[in-house]
């Protein structure tokens, strides 16, 4: 028996050595150590054998089916190995070859720079406010001491809806509508379309504008110039010149319009800033008393500023859009650029 | 506006260089829109005296000349020009002289004979648009002086942009009274003189005023005997400096003042005035006159006029009248200085669409304490220039005085409004140098009275604004406010809207942004239903194609498909408003909308993708995203819609109310668009969804215990809507069944042809405990049953 059992050892060990593959493994285990294996059909005759002879044949059975498991656990991790490298062979791609996708989206350029510009003014503690685009006369004029034969009314070319009722021509008249619904303090900004009659390379008979509002007890000028500062340095970069100059809106007393050193030459003088090294790009000014009277707002007690620039042209500025009419054509090789 | 800084320094001395005087006009609000150096390249040119002229022996077209320059020996010039003679002054440019624009004049050889220089013509030193011949100079220019000077070319001019409040600033007096006002120095008005005859304007003339509240003042002067001639050069150059045309020297002294005062005058042929007076009145309804421009106007009685004994004569204050033009023949000259009210010129120029420069002037509010002092400067300059008598006095008829405003300023006041403590006697001074005169005053405050040309200040933070201005807004600190909220709540969909944007720019979506304008008869062609043609309507439309406002987006989704057709995939939205007119208000509504369009392929054409279509699927896929991200419930229905594919087109509804569409567009249309036939749209209602985003995301329990699957397949009728499934599905399961997943749906060969196999994946799970076969074999047989029993399904 001992020999028996010496024969199936060298028969299992030579074809643990030969195997190459884990699968193959699996049946070698099965033939020697299984249920039915070789080394059980010897051990189920030990029965045969004199008690002596039992323990001494069971421990070799025992040593040879240990040698036999760790072969087998030996060669399995060799043969393992084998096969992953077989694998990462068999698995070598091109990786060259472009990803699988759909392409990313695109906001519309005007939407990421309103996202932006809003998000800036929301941190400094602003909220969004909203009103209609088709809006009557009294508060896109009248309620914003724009009178009917207001000279400041030429600049406006108005499309007109019918009597009273025209296309909002900037987001000011929000400014009253919040100004009704509540008392001071207010803080709101306001993304929205605008109409003009006027359409060429550089006009758009739609487009967009921001409007800022902050009314409280002690707001101030150089509240206005150091919120607009703010704001600028953090849309256009810190090296960015920002100056203030008086201007004229009937809504606003004093009022100023803003500048910021070119984009483009920086400062030096360029076609785009017409050689000054400034551009134009926002108005500004203190809330004037007449709007705070049809506002209902104390002028002793109250006051605030208001701003109000084109989107569209800071988009234009900070992408060197060259054509305002660009941004409306929905070209889609335009739009994918952004 | 242009303006010439040569003779804005005749009426004060400016301290500064140009450059710095046109930064420090912009910070005090006069915007310089450019600034011109008319004479900046121009070199080595002078006055030259033409002393000889032969013929070239070479060629007929060209002399040569000797001219005199003042230095050395007369130079030998070669010359192409035939409007000269001997004894002509005319600019030469010797040898090294430069011309604008850069371009270099050097000695050189013309047919054999050597030309030392150039003489020059209007057009080649830009003071004349073009010219026929060499620039021939005044007889009195002195020979060797740089032309520069002569020409008036070493001077710089200023194009000024004046806001609406600051009429006062559009004349060459009031700039100089600005600036003066800040840097501190002298104003020098010119001064006037002339002689009057014996004889009173009172016994030719006479003004009578008939609407005071339209004409608080008028006044005139008669100057008879006057001989009309071209103007001298130096009047000329002016003219010409701020782009005008010199016509006589009449209509020109009367432009002149205006440039220099600000205030606009009008010379009137006395002797064709109907008994040689002058009555301001309002038109009678349907009167006529012909204006000097060859118009023939139909008044009304909103319109004033400047009318003689019978008729009208002149628009008050915008145009005067052909009937009464000074010309050539002219000998007695009524001339008119008056005020007219702002509003009234305003609205009658608007009418006639005149808005002279006139017009423009007296809209903004002229100076109604310079009306005599503006007669006189002109009356002595038609002395000077046309000779002419002077009648004695001045008919100053005045029935309406105007109140100068008195406004108070607190000096606090200052410092609250602008953040910056800025001195009281700098406060006061500001003031007083800007003209306004102390009414009464204490410690805390100080009473202005406003001068006549301001017609902009009337309150406290007019004066703070001056204030700040000479200030320097520059000098005002930047601070970052405290901003406080009071708590009120004015937009709640901005970010909603963004978190759709966002959503679909994630699934590779790309935004739209369209003029919300649109044309009914597109939206006709379109098959759009009677309700979107309900549409805001513009009383002054750009164009027919932009003559109303949309209703909806899908047209412009549709242009954008039109446009980018050579594309072979697109997928696009726009987020907008569309407007709903409103019988029971004023103002439309306004609802957000979403448009969706995808078109072609469904992939884009890339090594590991096949070249699927998109289909109907593909678009509904992102509608159910966007309404389950939104935690929106919603039914679908089929939907008849011409513009869509009959079979192939739904409505999305919320407790029967539609919340939006989506369809594939029908073939006909596709097919005269020129677009894709592949393309699917839908358009949602942004506002309707909103309102019912309601449920909050509560968090469930994710069960410890493991689920079970379970397929089945079934054969149904083809026509039977899956839904239909679902919806009978519903209430079965006991809590247990978590999920069913359509895994396939089959019609073909396989399955008989009114049939079709549905294959269904059930997941079932317990929140308590690990569920027994048995038990969810029960739930499974009830589920077939009732298939069987309301779908008569066959089990596969
Ligand atoms: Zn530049």
């Amino acid at each position: 028996m001992i020999e028996e059992l010496e024969q199936i050892k060298e028969s299992a060990l030579q074809k643990i050595k030969e195997s190459d593959s884990t699968d193959f493994l699996e049946q070698i285990r099965v033939e020697f150590l299984g249920k039915k294996g070789k080394i059980t059909e010897v051990l189920k005759k030990l029965g045969s054998l004199s008690p002596e002879e039992r323990p001494k044949i069971g421990n070799i059975a025992n040593e040879i089916k240990n040698i036999i498991t760790n072969n087998i656990q030996q060669q399995y991790q060799v043969v393992l190995e084998k096969e992953f490298q077989k694998k990462i062979e068999q698995e070598q791609i091109d990786i060259t070859l472009p990803g699988r996708t759909y392409g990313n989206g695109h906001m519309h350029v005007i939407n990421q720079v309103m996202n932006e510009i809003t998000s800036i003014f929301i941190q400094m503690g602003f909220q969004v406010a909203s009103g209609p685009e088709v809006e009557t006369e009294y508060y896109n004029f009248e309620s914003l001491n724009t009178p009917e034969d207001h000279p400041a009314r030429d600049v406006h070319d108005t499309f007109y809806i019918k009597p009273g009722v025209v296309l909002r021509t900037h987001t000011s008249p929000v400014q009253m509508r919040v100004m009704e619904k509540t008392k001071p303090p207010v803080a709101v900004i306001v993304p929205g379309r605008v109409y003009r009659v006027d359409n060429d390379a550089s006009h758009s008979p739609m487009f967009n504008q921001m409007e800022g509002l902050l009314v409280d007890e002690d707001i101030t000028f150089a509240d206005l110039k150091g919120t607009l500062m703010y704001f600028v340095h953090n849309f256009f970069g810190k090296d960015t010149a920002v100056r203030f100059r008086p201007h004229y809106f009937p809504f606003t007393e004093p009022s100023a319009e803003m500048d910021i050193s070119c984009t483009v030459c920086k400062g030096k003088g360029c076609r785009v800033c017409k050689q000054s090294g400034w551009l134009e790009i926002l108005g500004c000014g203190m809330v004037h008393p007449k709007v705070f009277q049809y506002a209902g707002y104390d002028n002793e007690k109250y006051q605030g500023y208001a701003f109000g620039f084109g989107i569209d042209r800071m988009a234009m500025l900070k992408f060197a859009i060259p054509s305002i009419n660009l941004l409306f054509e929905n070209n889609i090789k335009f739009l994918e650029q952004f | 506006m242009k303006i010439s800084l040569n003779w804005l320094k005749e009426y004060c001395n400016l301290p500064v260089s140009f450059k710095e005087l046109a930064e420090q006009m912009t910070m005090l609000g006069i915007e310089i829109e450019s600034i011109e150096e008319p004479g900046k390249e121009i070199e080595n040119i002078f006055v030259g005296k033409i002393l000889d002229i032969q013929q070239h022996p070479q060629a007929d077209k060209l002399v040569v000349c000797k001219t005199d320059i003042g230095k050395g020996e007369p130079l030998q010039i070669i010359c192409g020009a035939k409007n000269m003679k001997v004894g002509d002054k005319v600019p030469t440019a010797i040898d090294g002289a430069t011309l604008p624009g850069g371009f270099k004049i050097t000695r050189r050889k013309m047919r054999g004979i050597e030309s030392f220089g150039m003489m020059c013509s209007g057009a080649e030193l830009k003071v004349e648009e073009d010219s026929e011949g060499l620039l021939i100079l005044h007889p009195d220019m002195p020979i060797g002086e740089d032309i520069k000077k002569v020409l008036g070319l070493d001077d710089i001019i200023f194009e000024i942009e004046i806001t609406p409040n600051r009429g006062d600033w559009a004349s060459y007096i009031g700039l100089a009274r600005e600036l003066s006002a800040y840097y501190n120095v002298p104003l020098t008005l010119p001064k006037i003189e002339f002689i009057e005859e014996e004889k009173t304007v009172s016994s030719v003339s006479s003004v009578t005023i008939e609407c005071p509240d339209y004409c608080p003042r008028y006044s005139g002067r008669v100057i008879q005997n006057v001989r009309i001639s071209s103007s001298p050069d130096w009047l000329a150059r002016k003219l010409m400096s701020a782009g005008q045309r010199p016509i006589n020297n009449i209509v020109d002294i009367t432009n002149f003042v205006l440039l220099e005062t600000g205030h606009p005058l009008h010379a009137f042929d006395l002797d064709k005035l109907n008994e040689n007076r002058i009555v301001v009145r309002l038109a009678k309804d349907g009167e006529e006159i012909r204006t000097l421009d060859g118009e023939l106007r139909t008044l009304n009685s909103n319109q004033m006029i400047i009318a003689d004994a019978i008729k009208p004569q002149a628009l008050a204050g915008i145009m005067g009248g052909a009937d009464s033009e000074v010309d050539n023949g002219t000998v007695n000259v009524f001339l008119e200085s008056a005020y007219f009210d702002p509003v009234s010129i305003r609205r009658t120029a608007r009418h006639h669409n005149l808005l002279t420069e006139a017009a423009q002037h007296f809209q903004r509010g002229a100076d109604l304490e310079m009306v005599v002092w503006a007669l006189n400067r002109a009356t002595a300059l038609i002395q000077e220039l046309a000779g002419g008598e002077v009648l004695k006095g001045v008919l100053d008829e005045y029935p309406k005085k105007i109140e100068r405003k008195t406004v108070k300023l607190r000096y606090k006041r200052t410092e609250k409004r602008t953040g910056v403590d800025i001195d009281k006697n700098f406060q006061k001074s500001t003031m007083t140098k800007l003209g306004f005169t102390i009414k009464d005053e204490n410690e805390e405050e100080v009473f202005f009275t406003v001068p006549s040309w301001r017609h902009d200040v009337s309150l406290e933070e007019d004066l703070i604004e001056e204030i700040a201005r000479f200030y320097g807004y520059d000098k005002i600190p930047n601070t970052i406010p405290k901003i406080r909220q009071s708590g009120a709540v004015f937009d709640t969909t901005f970010k909603k809207t963004h978190r759709i944007r966002e959503l679909l720019v994630h699934k590779g979506f790309t935004e739209c942004y369209s003029w919300t304008f649109s044309n009914p008869d597109i939206m006709k062609q379109l098959k759009f239903s009677e309700d979107y043609l309900n549409m805001v309507f513009l009383q002054n439309p750009l164009s027919k194609n932009l003559s109303t406002l949309r209703t909806t987006i899908i047209p412009n989704l549709l242009t954008t498909a039109q446009k980018n057709h050579l594309e072979d995939t697109l997928s696009v939205f726009e987020i907008g408003p569309v407007f709903i007119p409103d019988v029971k208000n004023l103002l439309p509504n306004e609802p957000q909308k979403i448009g969706i369009l995808i078109s072609g392929i469904a992939h884009p054409r890339l090594w590991c993708y096949d070249r699927r279509q998109y289909d109907f699927f593909d678009l509904k896929g992102v509608i159910e995203d966007i309404l389950n991200e939104l935690q929106i419930t919603y039914r679908v229905q089929r939907l008849e819609f011409p513009l869509f594919h009959s079979g192939q087109s739904m409505r999305i509804t919320n407790q029967n109310d539609e919340l939006g569409i989506v369809g594939k567009i029908s073939p006909k249309i596709a097919h005269e668009l020129e677009i894709n036939e592949n393309t699917y749209i839908s358009e949602l209602n942004l506002e309707k969804i909103f309102k019912i985003i309601s449920k909050k995301k509560l968090y469930k329990t994710i069960s410890e215990f493991p689920s079970t699957s379970r397929d089945l397949s079934i054969l149904v009728k083809r026509t039977l809507p899956v839904s239909d499934i679902f919806i009978s599905l519903k209430s079965i399961g006991e809590g247990i069944l978590q999920k069913i997943e359509l895994f396939d749906v089959y019609t073909g060969e396989q399955v008989p042809k009114d049939k079709k196999s549905v294959a269904l994946g059930f997941t079932f799970c317990s929140e308590e405990r690990t569920l027994t076969d048995s038990e969810i074999d029960a739930v499974m047989k009830q589920i077939i049953e009732k298939l069987q029993k309301q779908f008569d399904a066959q089990i596969r």
